[in-house]
């Protein structure tokens, strides 16, 4: 890997994030509502209104709006949410890391799950086994993670009361900070149903690919060879097979991963859990354009980091890669 | 472009330029009346405005109108109706807020100097004895002779049918029956109202009441909350001059006394030894702040309820005077009970309090509750003041609100135990279970909201009072009530719903369903209909 690779694939990602960040802003403001359009119902007069569309500063032309926006952004200032009132990035981080440590850990546990049962079933392919698997990953796939949240909810939160229903923590409860809050018992409580939902929805990924490139690895020479050298069937399923089937996993949670700043919407409202994913449709359903740039944004630099990520972590898996 | 569309298309133009032969062919008076459009809410935002559309259109397409039902994401639909007025027929409705109580609100939706872009009149009713009667009313001081103009307004509105009130829906909501008694309800308000945590009882040891909601406030800034839930939290940690009684009569609160020397100025004495959180007292100099500093921060969402002081005078430690530019009936039971006593000696010294950060916004008030912390998204507390002069009655030590992602959370949380009562209403499809939990009560409250179905009267064919009426009698809106809420609502007939007993007019003009006397009304008017069935305009 060369250093001139990372400097062009940086170049490359900073011109995307550019494409992408003049894209939102004009996106939300020719495609979304007036901003101020709900303060009718609340009683504010056209004149009232006139008055918040000018300390929302969207009195000015659209591309001096534009410029400050873009000189935000360089500067790291996200601007201030129409709805809170509050400064974006307060609102922002504080959501994302709540989304973040549920995705992590459900998308950590599906492909820690995932990976070594994959080529199991690999391993045992065309037995009950191997069908019983597939059957369940796919049917977690398939099945909408509202009606699993909910038969959990029903199940395990109002007919046996063994664990939280909603939120991230007993409330009401004293953190000095992040790590203070999900260092704790209870918020393992709050976090077991949810994240076990997510996990078993995302587990069906890794489970199908890593079974489907393990049976192509199984083909090879050297697999023939690695049986004759008499090395035992779990040495070979796991040391020459399952690294050489790696690759195609790894793309995959790179971009799981990238994905993962949106969460998961319906996780999110179906436990309450106060997630970025809820902050991102309220954002786009009251026209919070500095709220939803930025959100849209992360989500954004999280796809094009992991992405870059991926290519390299392929160079260092298989020597075969060259990057240059 | 695949073929099947390139297709589809090919045949569209055709038949367009068919109907397009056929039309000029045919005598322009046969041309029937344009498609309607009804505008509404998409399913997911409200169900029953949603369904609403549709019971509308199918009876209209049986007197022959061509109709077509569109749902719109809810800030589009707002825009369209109330920012651009390009609708045809749209469904919508306001939230009864308490200060709505007073007509005054709802009245001026029909105001025909409300119908510029943006105002809160988009249908366009102009009636120049309408608008005479407002004024009037607006200025009356005299409760009775201000009811009977009010009562001639909704009268001489009904005819014209300026739009459709379909339904006023009750305000069902539940609490916990094993924890908690004494529980207040209001009009409009249901149980999240100010007198439930002033008058609540606990029936066990644990004296907070803990209730949840799915909505929150957007923010806790009494210079920039612009929704009914900063408002409605706020309000229990800051004291108004006035509070309205749970039978809605305004009541003297952080005043003593309240005189009306004339219709241009009032006297108000503060009562004597109450005390901001801090310990400092609160004053005549704290009241007349407050005020001025309203006026002068500009702060839209209370415009309309200041916008007549003219001036306010210090008369005394305790002692306070109101001028106004002109009389407003509303000053007592809507201006004195919607302003919050702010404290002088920590909001003197801010320019821009709209632009406070979340962590800067003084929370400092003096009501009976004390504010104790707001985790957004997640949190909110009060505790009691014990200073405060109501104190000695109140049950509770402290209330707390848990804020979830929607009602369904809300609902599991009262099946668990974990809420005692709920904030905002209950979805159709929870209440028969709630009603089946041995441990809750649930309860219903008529709403003084309403949701309407409004017309644009600068297109045809609304522009028409004929057409209006017909279509009016032709709206089901029992149905509505019966089907949609359940029974738990009732039919509109007046911007002043029902339950607002003292303004509300029952003797008005009703429109029952009734799709012969719709027809018969568009005949007596010249309409005819085409071979197609079609109706077409004289």
């Amino acid at each position: 890997m060369s250093r001139t690779y990372v400097l062009r694939r940086g170049l490359q990602a900073v011109g995307t994030l550019l494409v992408i960040v003049t894209a939102l802003f004009f996106l939300f403001r020719l495609g979304l509502p007036d901003p101020t359009v709900a303060l009718v119902t609340d009683g504010l007069s056209p004149e009232d209104r006139a008055a918040v569309r000018e300390r929302f500063g969207l009195d000015r032309p659209l591309v001096e709006q534009y410029v400050i926006y873009l000189g935000n952004i360089v500067r790291g200032e996200f601007g201030t949410s129409f709805h809170y009132k509050a400064p974006v990035a307060g609102v922002v981080w504080e959501k994302f890391a709540n989304t973040m440590v549920l995705m992590l850990v459900a998308i950590v546990f599906a492909y820690l799950l995932g990976i070594p049962l994959g080529a199991y079933l690999a391993w045992r392919r065309g037995t009950r086994t191997d069908t019983l698997g597939i059957v369940l990953g796919l049917t977690f796939r398939s099945a909408p993670m509202f009606w699993t949240g909910m038969l959990a909810v029903l199940l395990f939160g109002v007919a046996l009361g063994w664990l939280p229903t909603s939120g991230m923590r007993t409330l009401p409860y004293e953190a000095a900070n992040f790590f203070d809050k999900v260092f704790t018992l209870d918020f393992l409580r709050h976090l077991v149903m949810p994240a076990t939902i997510i996990a078993l929805f995302y587990l069906g990924s890794p489970l199908l690919i890593m079974r489907n490139t393990m049976l192509e690895v199984y083909g090879e020479d050297f697999i023939e060879m690695a049986r004759a050298k008499g090395l035992p069937e779990r040495d070979v399923l796991y040391r020459h097979a399952a690294r050489n089937a790696l690759l195609p996993v790894i793309t995959q949670l790179a971009v799981t991963i990238g994905l993962a700043a949106g969460g998961q919407v319906v996780v999110e409202v179906v436990f309450s859990w106060p997630g970025l994913g809820r902050e991102i449709l309220q954002a786009v359903r009251t026209s919070d354009f500095p709220l939803a740039q930025a959100t849209f944004m992360l989500m954004a630099v999280l796809v094009i980091a992991m992405n870059f990520l991926a290519d390299l972590l392929y160079g260092a898996l298989d020597p075969r890669v060259k990057l240059r | 472009m695949n073929t099947t569309t390139a297709r589809r298309h090919a045949a569209r133009w055709v038949a367009a330029i068919v109907a397009a032969a056929l039309l000029f062919g045919a005598a322009q008076a046969q041309e029937p009346i344009p498609t309607i459009e009804i505008l509404t809410t998409t399913e997911a935002y409200d169900p029953i405005r949603y369904e609403s559309a549709f019971i509308i259109a199918e009876a209209w397409r049986q007197l022959g109108f061509d109709v077509i039902v569109r749902p719109q994401e809810f800030s589009t639909l707002l825009q369209r109706f109330y920012d651009e007025q390009n609708f045809d027929v749209t469904i919508l409705g306001w939230s009864g807020r308490v200060d709505r109580l007073d007509p005054q609100h709802f009245l001026s939706t029909l105001d025909s100097r409300q119908t510029s872009l943006g105002s809160n009149n988009p249908g366009g009713y102009d009636n120049p004895a309408y608008d005479a009667l407002f004024d009037a009313q607006s200025r009356e001081f005299d409760a009775n002779a201000r009811r009977a103009l009010v009562h001639e307004m909704q009268e001489i509105a009904a005819p014209d049918a300026p739009l459709v009130i379909l339904y006023h829906r009750d305000e069902v909501i539940a609490y916990n029956a094993t924890r908690w008694t004494d529980m207040v309800t209001m009009a409009g308000e249901g149980l999240y109202n100010e007198w439930t945590p002033l008058r609540a009882t606990p029936l066990t040891d644990d004296r907070v009441l803990t209730i949840g909601s799915p909505q929150e406030p957007d923010n806790v800034n009494p210079l920039a909350s612009t929704s009914v839930w900063g408002w409605k939290w706020m309000r229990m940690y800051y004291d108004k001059l006035v509070r309205l009684s749970p039978e809605i009569e305004p009541l003297p609160w952080a005043a003593e006394t309240i005189t009306a020397v004339d219709d241009v100025t009032i006297d108000v004495t503060l009562r004597a030894g109450m005390t901001f959180h801090d310990g400092m007292p609160v004053t005549a100099e704290d009241v007349k702040f407050t005020f001025d500093y309203y006026i002068e921060q500009d702060f839209g969402y209370f415009r309309a309820f200041v916008s007549r002081i003219a001036s306010v005078e210090v008369t005394g430690p305790l002692g306070v005077r109101f001028n106004l530019s002109q009389p407003f009936a509303p000053f007592i039971t809507v201006t004195l009970s919607q302003i919050p006593i702010l404290p002088a000696h920590i909001w003197s010294g801010i320019d821009n309090p709209g632009d406070l950060n979340p962590d800067e916004i003084p929370t400092i008030g003096s009501g009976p509750f004390r504010f104790d912390r707001y985790d957004r998204g997640e949190y909110k507390r009060l505790t009691v003041y014990p200073e405060h002069f109501a104190a000695g009655d109140i049950q509770i030590e402290a209330m707390e609100m848990i804020v979830f992602a929607d009602s369904e959370g809300v609902f599991t949380g009262m099946q668990t135990g974990q809420l005692d009562m709920t904030a905002w209403r209950m979805e159709p499809g929870q209440i028969p279970l709630a009603e089946a939990n041995a441990d809750l009560v649930v309860v219903g409250v008529p709403d003084f909201g309403y949701f309407h179905m409004t017309w644009n009267l600068r297109r045809a064919p609304f522009d028409d009072v004929a057409v209006r009426r017909a279509l009016t009698m032709a709206t089901d809106r029992q149905r509505m009530v019966d089907v949609l809420l359940d029974g738990r609502g009732e039919i509109g007939s007046s911007v002043v719903a029902p339950v607002n007993a003292f303004w509300h007019n029952p003797f008005i003009e009703r429109f029952d369903y009734d799709l012969e006397a719709a027809r018969a009304e568009l005949e007596a008017a010249g309409y005819t209909w085409n071979a197609a069935g079609r109706i077409v305009a004289p």
